[in-house]
């Protein structure tokens, strides 16, 4: 097997961008991450597209990866939308390791971009619903919210846990995000702004949610036998890992763990070599602030009931033994759901490569990006690692 | 217990010397727990029209007359101890049905679970339709070409529902005296309740009250006197017949033993003011009169005042229904033996006049648009044994329960083909939330508008025997499904039951499903 390099990443800030379209964003996203290549990538060079997306403002669009390659002149790259709801993005990313291992492709440009605020907030809601269990689950007259609070709840019923460490989730999130020039909410909240925030679904409120945002994130990947043509300074794609579980909640053997993310984090941990204890810093799919303490025990950081130690004792905050979401997460940088799997690369990459600017970390090896489609039934988790230059 | 058949003449005007061989097994009575107090109409309008009504029960967002039949004809199952496969004949009342067409008999066979071969019928276009359909039912006469024949169980039953939500301009008496509720009655051979007679009576009074052909709301001209005479002369006509179809001319003997008389209004006080020409005194009309509490319940109204009756120790009952325009049927009922009643009619959810209209839907904004989550008709109609009845499956290879029973097995994963069971219908919340206001998906907004924060849950149900048996809690499977009838998110583990309700309406087409109301929140009548 050949190794597989992330030699290039970039995105669009996450947020409302009335005057952007889906090209437009992918675009700019796409020269960020040619740009950041250390050497020169000419277009040519990509033999293949994968583009992680939901839909476009509520609607279904037919062929939308090469809607966005040809805006950017990859005209005849073999072009192909991967969705698998929140989790796109990483599953693109995923499907263009595949590529290049199988040999049919040196270069890959792995994409992902959404546009969500120009739809109503009813119609989002709506679209959203698509990624849930649709005729059991959404019949309850739930929604993405619901079914994490229904999390939330077995959780906080099942362990000495609290609203508090819900709220601690997105005090961390947003102190990092308010380092982040990208992030769709680069504000700092108190905790009790995160405590007393607006219910949205028993026992979630506004700070336990991530909005709802726009944006492109591009992650251009190399084989081994080509890297050396693009950058000396290698990030590798060491471990790559990914699970599925039943789609509705109810039909899942437990409430209070994601199996996809830790089927996930087991392969993605198993091929890179190394086990939790071996990371420096970790991007968790924090849709909801109940997501980040799933992540954190799912992907063996602490033991099940164990995860509000860690958000309590400030081990995951920046200058924690284990850094988690030093973007913002999904709750401050935001989660343009096609691109948010992409964009956890591009933090993983600018990190590695000492590029992270005020959030950057002290000297990093190894990090981990995990991304989940839905309430969890789909679950993608990488593992990079910085190789020593030549 | 006395059979018409002993003194029947046949040649008095009586429309049936009936020879009922049918007899009442058990009564259920359901009104939905809100109601709104005449004050309160009288506080938004300056007055309230509703004469003899002292408040009006409210449906929830999510009931109808098809939800509120489904939980008395459950009630009156349960109470009869007849299991709902013994069912050969049902009968339908209303005059106020969901949707003009389909009928509702068809969908209350399968939410309840009854035979598919069971005969049905729906009476609509007059609120006498509750006592005529209980009428029509009695006569096992059909036995003999019917199910009712099969020698072999000599268990047979029929089922009689009766429900109304009725609705006028919201300034009119009409509106003011409209209640919502349903009745049920099952009837067996060995039933211990007794109708002795039968009787109706018509006379052509137009305008006393009419709904207009595609209108939701009933109407009247308002014309006091003549009103008052149409019903005193139609329920008088019947209830004299009556007496000649118990076998007695002389009213004043017969009528005069009667415990309770359930007579159908469209308020409080006609019943009263028509007590002189029936021969039966206020201290008779009490025990059998709803409306006060209930406001009129329309085909719904006779069978509940009966239930009351019943549950309160009445021993012979009288029970007319009056349906404007003008008709009534009257019937006589002996209760030798306790006929066992159960009653969830007890208003306890006050609510105020806003919250009134927000609940009948008079002041919300229906479904927005939008696309997405779609769930066709056809796929819907696919899923009913679930959705109405909990029909699980239980894995051939490994005994582990699905539901839906389809797909591979949760446990054992393979791709079997299920063995059928029945879930129990009290479960277990394993986990909760409340939708806030404002927070429902499209399907659910006029839902949410109406009634507020709704419960999203995941509820645990047992197979059916094994509740009988003492439970077995290992052998549960998890069900999505919302909790009505709670101010908070239940904690887990809150016991609940299963009920019908609305699910949400689309393309024209109303989606029922179970829903779950918490144990705790039961009514005792």
């Amino acid at each position: 097997m050949s190794n597989v390099y992330v030699v290039g990443a970039g995105q669009t800030a996450f947020g409302a961008f009335p005057d952007e379209s889906y090209r437009s964003l992918f675009a700019d996203a796409y020269r960020e991450a040619l740009d950041s290549v250390a050497g020169d990538l000419p277009p040519d060079a990509i033999d293949e597209a994968v583009v992680g997306t939901l839909g476009v403002g509520g609607r279904q669009l037919g062929l939308s990866a090469p809607a966005v390659t040809e805006h950017v002149g990859l005209h005849g790259v073999p072009a192909s939308r991967v969705e698998n709801a929140c989790a796109a993005g990483g599953f693109a990313v995923r499907q263009g390791v595949q590529a290049i291992e199988s040999g049919m492709a040196d270069v890959v440009l792995a994409g992902g971009v959404e546009v969500m605020t120009d739809a109503s907030a009813d119609t989002t809601k709506y679209w959203l619903g698509v990624s849930g269990e649709t005729e059991w689950e959404r019949l309850t007259g739930t929604t993405f919210s619901g079914v994490y609070a229904q999390m939330a709840r077995a959780y906080l019923d099942q362990y000495d846990a609290t609203t508090e460490d819900l709220a601690r989730v997105a005090v961390k999130n947003h102190a990092n995000g308010a380092q982040n020039p990208k992030a769709h909410l680069d504000f700092a909240c108190s905790l009790a702004d995160a405590t007393d925030a607006p219910p949205v679904a028993d026992p979630l409120n506004l700070y336990h949610c991530c909005p709802t945002s726009d944006g492109a994130a591009v992650v251009l990947l190399a084989g081994g036998d080509v890297v050396g043509e693009y950058t000396d300074d290698r990030v590798r794609v060491a471990g790559v890992g990914a699970g599925s579980d039943r789609v509705g909640l109810a039909d899942r053997d437990s409430y209070t763990s994601i199996s996809a993310s830790r089927e996930a984090g087991q392969q993605a941990y198993e091929m890179a070599g190394i086990g939790s204890d071996d990371l420096d810093f970790a991007e968790v799919h924090d849709c909801f602030a109940i997501a980040e303490l799933l992540a954190y025990e799912d992907l063996g950081f602490c033991d099940p009931g164990d995860a509000n130690r860690l958000l309590r004792e400030g081990l995951t905050d920046r200058d924690g033994d284990l850094p988690v979401n030093t973007s913002g997460g999904l709750k401050s940088k935001g989660h343009p759901i096609g691109a948010t799997g992409t964009g956890q690369i591009v933090e993983a990459f600018d990190q590695l490569t000492g590029q992270a600017g005020s959030r950057q970390l002290d000297d990093p090896t190894c990090g981990l990006t995990h991304n989940v489609g839905g309430s969890g039934g789909g679950a993608v988790v990488h593992v990079l690692e910085r190789e020593a230059g030549r | 217990m006395t059979d018409a058949s002993d003194g029947g003449d046949e040649n008095n005007e009586a429309s049936e010397a009936t020879e009922a061989k049918l007899g009442i097994a058990g009564v259920g009575a359901y009104a939905p727990r809100r109601y709104v107090t005449s004050e309160a109409v009288e506080e938004a309008w300056g007055q309230f029209a509703g004469s003899g009504v002292q408040q009006t029960s409210v449906p929830a967002g999510d009931e109808d007359t098809l939800t509120m039949a489904a939980e008395a004809a459950r009630l009156a199952l349960d109470a009869a101890e007849v299991d709902a496969e013994r069912v050969a004949r049902l009968a339908v009342g209303t005059t106020t049905p969901p949707t003009e067409e389909p009928g509702m008999p068809a969908r209350l066979v399968s939410m309840l679970g009854l035979d598919a071969a069971t005969t049905t019928r729906q009476v609509g276009g007059s609120a006498t339709g509750g006592v005529s359909a209980l009428s029509g039912s009695l006569d096992a006469e059909g036995a003999d070409d019917a199910e009712l024949a099969d020698d072999d169980t000599g268990e047979e039953a029929v089922l009689v529902v009766a429900s109304d939500d009725v609705r006028g301009d919201p300034d009119s008496a009409v509106d003011q005296a409209g209640g919502a509720g349903a009745a049920a009655v099952v009837l067996t051979p060995d039933g211990p309740g007794r109708v002795l007679g039968v009787a109706e009576h018509t006379e052509s009074y137009p305008g006393t009250r009419f709904r207009r052909a595609g209108e939701r709301e009933s109407e009247e001209l308002g014309i006091t006197a003549y009103e008052r005479q149409a019903y005193r002369e139609t329920v008088a006509g019947a209830v004299e017949s009556l007496g000649a179809a118990v076998g007695d001319d002389d009213a004043d003997s017969w009528i005069a033993g009667v415990d309770a008389a359930a007579i159908g209004a469209p308020d409080g006080s006609l019943p009263y003011r028509a007590s002189d020409a029936l021969g039966v005194g206020s201290e008779a009309i009490r025990p059998g009169s709803v409306v006060h509490d209930l406001g009129d319940c329309g085909t719904a109204t006779p069978l509940l005042g009966l239930a009351r009756a019943l549950d309160t120790g009445s021993e012979s009952v009288l029970v007319v229904g009056y349906g404007a325009g003008s008709e009534a049927t009257a019937l006589m009922l002996e209760a030798d033996e306790s006929v066992p009643v159960t009653r969830r009619t007890a208003g306890t959810d006050e609510v105020s006049y806003a919250e009134y209209l927000r609940l009948r839907g008079e002041i919300t904004p229906g479904e927005p648009a939008g696309g997405g989550a779609y769930v066709s008709v056809p796929s819907w109609r696919r899923t009913l044994p679930q959705r109405h009845r909990l029909v699980a499956g239980e894995c051939p290879d490994c005994g582990a329960l699905a539901f839906p029973p389809e797909g591979a097995c949760r446990d054992c994963h393979e791709l079997v083909e299920y063995e059928s069971v029945r879930l129990a219908r009290r479960g277990a919340v394993e986990t909760a939330t409340t939708i806030g206001q404002g927070g429902a998906p499209p399907e659910f907004v006029e839902q949410q508008a109406r009634g507020g924060s709704y419960v999203s849950a995941v509820v645990a149900f047992g197979v059916a025997d094994a509740e009988a048996g003492g439970g077995d809690a290992d052998r549960s499977v998890s069900v999505p499904m919302q909790v009505v009838e709670c101010d908070e998110t239940p904690a887990v583990g809150t016991e609940v039951r299963t009920t019908i309700r609305r699910i949400y309406e689309q393309e024209g087409v109303i989606r029922y499903g179970l829903k779950a109301v918490p144990a705790e929140a039961e009514r005792d009548e």
